[in-house]
């Protein structure tokens, strides 16, 4: 039986979540066993996570494949769990446990009904099997299957509060999101068409050796793919989506597109650059100087942005805007630290933002108020809440000790290793900013006459999510060992790949 | 010019998807009508659909049923239209999906179009 | 190794404890943070004892594949030193000052956090420790800038919170070339950069380097938000703003020209004549601008901003007597500056006066307040019984071993505009009308002007005894050259 489920662990974690999703609406009636069940599956993917990731690392680079159906690439369809896909499902099961136990309680009131609270969490667990898939998937054509049932559910949990704001979000964010997927499913199409393959290790090798005779379709294909999911990351210019989704959906839904639903379009698109088409043909097309120069646009522009902002959650959002660039431009920089860089600023990001945007949800259904200025004082009030907040801020200004530092030190070599001293100026330049709009919301809540009102902390199971969310920004800048490590082997793996 | 005339008209599926996909994007971006904007995406989606199966077809190849006692030399590329349909099933699925958003939209605010909602909406907030 | 350690905790604990007593009387609190003082004192002593002796306390670990390590030297000792024993006074003079004044748990938890922080600064031995600490060492003296809550004091809290984190992230671009160029960010092996000899873009790194630890140590241009830090209450602008966090600033760029880059390279890099320069137009131009305040604790801020040009100055020599002077000019101007602060607390706190023009008279009313800042204006100028005129001494010796002798002439020249900046303020206390020495009674007041009057006796005991210093001052030196 155990021999079973752990030869079988990389499609489980992936059919899990898919699995409990579809068949949680049959017990509707009874919440506590609804949240339960989520909980349990989340944590029993977390361990799964773990387990795979823990052979990966002791393996030293050999990945776990997985033949789908028995049938062996490139007919059948193949699951690879290597580094990046060890490292990103460790992030997913990770950041979403804690979100899941956000959920618990506070869900109702926000979603507006308790039949609409299951709902959510069937798209909540759709979403996180996409994302896992995202992680261990090797074929093409299944990136944009799970493309698609990230968006949709994405769409769906926008949407999942009951306001006309929502489902306007909502309805932008899905025909923008749509977009992009057809631009992805274009770009997947050339691919197909002038390789013949769909598994991403036998089109790379094909796409080697084939590349001279077709320069235009090579450059349709990667501008059609760096668009596309450019559009779902929320990559700069196309970030308009972005800010109203994330600011009306519910709060745990914003921790989880802020910061986990993003990074799986980003680690696909890093999938199709550094495995398909392969770091040299992307130097030979000049993709990693566009990729970093976009980078930058989208630090400085995402954070003033955000500095504009008064309103709490939109503020964060436009964070995520700038953030989306570090790792963008960390793509671009197409050497081993700056990858491990952005890889571990991938997975610090994911932590730090769904812990900011839980602590964001705590105070405002704890105040009902959704602006920056009215909450003053509110730090005596949730002491709780508003230092996770802090802890999470401290974290995403990158300093020493917190896990933003971390991957902001790696990508400051690897840009520096890179030559663009540009672009190392402007991470740091970016950091200052960051602290420019996130202190003041601090100084606010603690510096602040304290107001009358009998404001509180949330309940347990929230303060549990918050303060475990906050312990994994700590440690990750303490003591970021196993994550440091497998994010420097995928760096490796994808830099030899050819 | 003849050259690409003729490199036109053998390559013609692609050439449409091409006007397909424009046409289908400027609907989307332009248009402020929901409902348009939700037909420009489904035709976009269509010009995707089509480059890919043009991409698997064959010139005088045969159905791809393999029949042994009368086997053929050339067969067109099943995993094209195969992959198709799942993209047919998510565009449908996508439809749907933004159909009902708009039916909710419609509902709180009496219009299918974009800018007015917007409008309202602002009007909402300031006062 | 574990004085090391006792000596950086004992802040944090006590800052620690501080916080978690919501309900302590104000009796319990200054009691705790009076022997958490005193301990990260005495451990700071013993900790410099055992440098002085020779032994090499190290403690080190690794985070991310970036090593840190703890291991103060010669320079940290010193300026640990420094730091805790003024630490102690600046915490007695707190007991009096804020005996009346709100949010007392704040501002003692921030006080002593801070304290640890600065050692920490003090001791790190490498870069990673030492950017650690000077960051944090921003948010901890934050919330004490702020203490206020007015509006003005938020907008000088945002300012210096900018001007930090912007001088921090150019120390984290130095910090990284100089990672990439050498594989290496000790201390302990001698300066780092040396190995790799002269190579195009070291100007432009040390430029870095004393821009990002220039905004704390409050070069010109770079020293607006010192002034407008200036809202903060009397013993943080003394403690602080003139002395820990700005000889952090000062501390790091000691560090960066003697340790990262070291002095026989400084002396090949063309920027090396440039920055003796900077120093000295911030010399001339901060105290001219002093002169010109009338609100005493921004004359006091300006007159910071240049007189911490002078251990600069010292330091930019790249002589083995210029860096003589710059320590002992380290030791002596914080004993000197921050009588004369407390000095300004006291009349501020006593008589209500802040401006200069309205202080005629007030030396009848605090004699042995004006008495100490009366001293203490006299070592700004450079006196010979006071501690100052030593380390003016070598600063131009220094200068002129280095061959570079119109630096002397601009250390004279300061001291000349010395004599205008405190001496008329003393004088006019003394004149107008004579009043009794009535606000010198109180157990507050004696609290504050115990520490006060201390302090000048010691900035006149090392002027006439400088032995009492100089082997920590050779150390130093013999340390780096």
């Amino acid at each position: 039986m155990t021999a079973t489920i752990t030869a079988n662990l990389p499609v489980f974690v992936v059919i899990a979540p898919l699995f409990v999703a579809f068949v949680l609406p049959t017990f509707a009636r009874r919440m506590r066993l609804v949240e339960s069940l989520v909980v349990a599956i989340e944590a029993i993917g977390l361990v799964g996570a773990g387990y795979l990731a823990s052979i990966v690392l002791m393996q030293k680079g050999i990945p776990i494949i997985y033949s789908l159906g028995g049938w062996s690439a490139p007919w059948g369809i193949e699951l690879e769990v290597g580094s990046l896909g060890a490292f990103f499902l460790l992030v997913v099961a990770a950041v979403s446990l804690p979100v899941a136990l956000f959920a618990r309680g506070n869900l109702t009131e926000e979603v507006g009904g308790k039949e609409r609270v299951t709902r959510f969490y069937v798209l909540y667990l759709l979403l996180n099997g996409a994302l896992a898939g995202m992680a261990v998937t090797n074929d093409l054509f299944n990136i944009f299957v799970l493309v698609e049932v990230a968006t949709l559910s994405c769409c769906g949990l926008v949407s999942a509060r009951n306001h006309p704001r929502a489902a306007e979000a909502a309805f932008t964010y899905l025909i923008l999101a749509t977009l992009g997927s057809a631009l992805v499913l274009g770009g997947i199409g050339f691919l197909y068409i002038i390789t013949g393959h769909l598994n991403m290790g036998f089109a790379s090798q094909e796409l080697g050796r084939i590349w001279q005779d077709y320069p235009h379709v090579v450059w349709m294909a990667a501008s059609f793919m760096l668009v596309g999911f450019g559009v779902k990351s929320a990559l700069f210019p196309l970030h308009v989506w972005l800010p109203d989704a994330h600011s009306t959906a519910p709060s745990p839904a914003s921790a989880i597109l802020s910061g986990l639903a993003v990074k799986g379009y980003l680690i696909c698109l890093l999938k199709v650059l550094y495995i398909v088409f392969g770091h040299t043909l992307m130097q030979e097309f000049a993709m990693h100087r566009i990729l970093v120069l976009l980078g930058m646009i989208a630090i400085i522009a995402g954070s003033l942005f955000a500095l504009a902002q008064d309103e709490l959650k939109r503020r964060l959002a436009f964070s995520t805007v700038a953030q989306v660039g570090y790792i963008i431009l960390g793509l671009g920089l197409v050497n081993m630290k700056g990858l491990t860089g952005t890889l571990f600023y991938l997975a610090s990001h994911a932590v730090i933002k769904s812990s900011l945007f839980l602590a964001a949800g705590a105070i405002i259904a704890a105040t009902g108020k959704h602006r920056i200025s009215e909450l003053a004082g509110i730090g005596r009030k949730m002491p709780v809440t508003m230092a996770v907040f802090t802890v999470g801020s401290l974290g995403l200004v990158g300093i020493p000790l917190f896990s933003g530092f971390i991957g902001k030190w790696y990508l400051l070599l690897g840009s520096l290793d890179a030559g663009h001293i540009l672009a190392a100026a402007v991470i740091i330049i970016g950091s200052v900013l960051c602290a420019a709009y996130l202190f003041p919301i601090i100084r606010v809540a603690y510096f602040e006459p304290v107001p009358e009102e009998n404001w509180q902390d949330p309940g347990m199971p929230q303060k549990i999510a918050l303060i475990l969310l906050a312990v994994g920004v700590v440690i990750l800048g303490v003591a970021p060992g196993p994550f440091l490590e497998l994010a420097s082997r995928a760096a490796i793996e994808l830099l030899v790949i050819k | 010019m003849r050259i690409l005339l003729e490199k036109l008209m053998i390559n013609y599926p692609y050439f449409v998807a091409v006007i397909l996909f424009t046409i289908g994007a400027l609907t989307v971006l332009t248009r402020s009508n929901l409902f348009k904007k939700l037909i420009g995406i489904n035709i976009m989606e269509s010009a995707i659909f089509l480059m890919f199966i043009a991409g698997g077809n064959i010139r005088g190849g045969a159905v791809p049923i393999l029949d042994e006692a009368n086997p053929k030399p050339l067969y067109i590329n099943p995993v094209p239209s195969a992959l198709m349909l799942t993209g047919i099933v998510v565009s449908v699925s996508v439809t749907a999906f933004a159909l009902a958003l708009i039916v909710r939209l419609y509902q709180s605010y009496g219009t299918t179009d974009a800018r007015r909602i917007a409008e309202m909406r602002n009007e909402v907030t300031e006062g | 190794m574990l004085d090391l350690i006792l000596a950086l905790l004992s802040g944090a604990v006590g800052g620690l404890i501080i916080a978690m007593m919501p309900r302590a009387s104000s009796r319990l609190r200054n009691t705790i943070a009076l022997i958490f003082s005193v301990t990260g004192m005495a451990f700071s002593w013993r900790v410099a004892q055992l440098v002085f002796a020779g032994e090499s306390i190290r403690i080190a670990g690794e985070i991310g594949g970036l090593s840190w390590s703890l291991e103060p030297d010669p320079l940290g000792a010193v300026f640990g030193l420094i730091a805790s024993t003024l630490w102690l006074f600046a915490t007695i003079y707190s007991f009096g000052y804020m005996a009346n004044e709100k949010k007392q748990r704040t501002y003692y938890t921030f006080l002593l956090m801070s304290f640890s922080v600065t050692l920490g600064v003090a001791f790190s031995g490498n870069l990673v420790a030492l950017y650690l600490f000077y960051e944090l060492l921003t948010f901890a003296t934050y919330p004490l800038v702020i203490h206020e809550r007015s509006l003005e004091a938020m907008k000088a809290g945002a300012k210096y919170i900018i001007y930090s984190l912007s001088g921090a992230g150019a120390i984290l671009i130095a910090i990284v070339v100089t990672y990439g160029w050498a594989g290496n960010l000790d201390f302990a092996g001698g300066p780092i950069l040396a190995s790799g000899g002269i190579r195009p873009g070291l100007s432009l790194l040390l430029a870095l380097f004393v821009g990002g630890f220039g905004v704390k140590a409050a070069i010109m241009p770079l020293h607006r938000w010192l002034p407008a830090a200036m809202v903060a209450p009397t013993p943080v602008s003394a403690l602080l703003h003139a002395v820990a966090v700005v000889y952090s600033g000062v501390y790091g760029i000691l560090r960066v020209v003697y340790s990262v880059f070291g002095h026989e390279l400084m002396g090949q890099l063309g920027l090396s004549y440039v920055l003796p320069w900077v120093a000295a137009f911030t010399i001339l131009v901060g105290v001219t601008i002093a002169t010109q305040q009338d609100v005493l604790k921004r004359r006091l801020a300006y007159h910071t901003i240049s007189q911490l040009s002078y251990i600069l100055l010292g330091a930019f020599t790249l002589q083995p007597w210029g860096l003589a002077g710059a320590m002992l000019h380290m030791i002596s101007y914080s004993t000197l500056k921050i009588t004369l602060f407390f000095g300004a607390g006291i009349i501020a706190k006593q008589t209500g006066e802040t401006k200069v023009s309205k202080m005629g008279g007030v030396g009848w009313q605090l004699p042995k307040t004006m008495a100490a800042f009366g001293i203490a204006s006299l070592g700004m100028i450079g006196m010979l019984p006071l501690n100052t005129f030593w380390s003016k001494y070598y600063l131009m010796k220094g200068s002129v071993a280095g061959g570079r002798w119109p630096l002397a002439l601009v250390l004279i020249g300061s001291g000349v505009i010395n004599a205008f900046c405190f001496i008329p303020t003393v004088v006019a206390a003394f004149t107008g009308e004579r009043g009794k020495p009535t606000a010198e009674r109180g157990a507050e007041v004696s609290l504050m002007l115990a520490p006060t009057v201390l302090l000048a006796g010691i900035a006149l005991l090392i002027g006439l005894w400088p032995g009492l210093v100089w082997p920590g001052v050779q150390a130093v030196v013999n340390w780096f050259f």
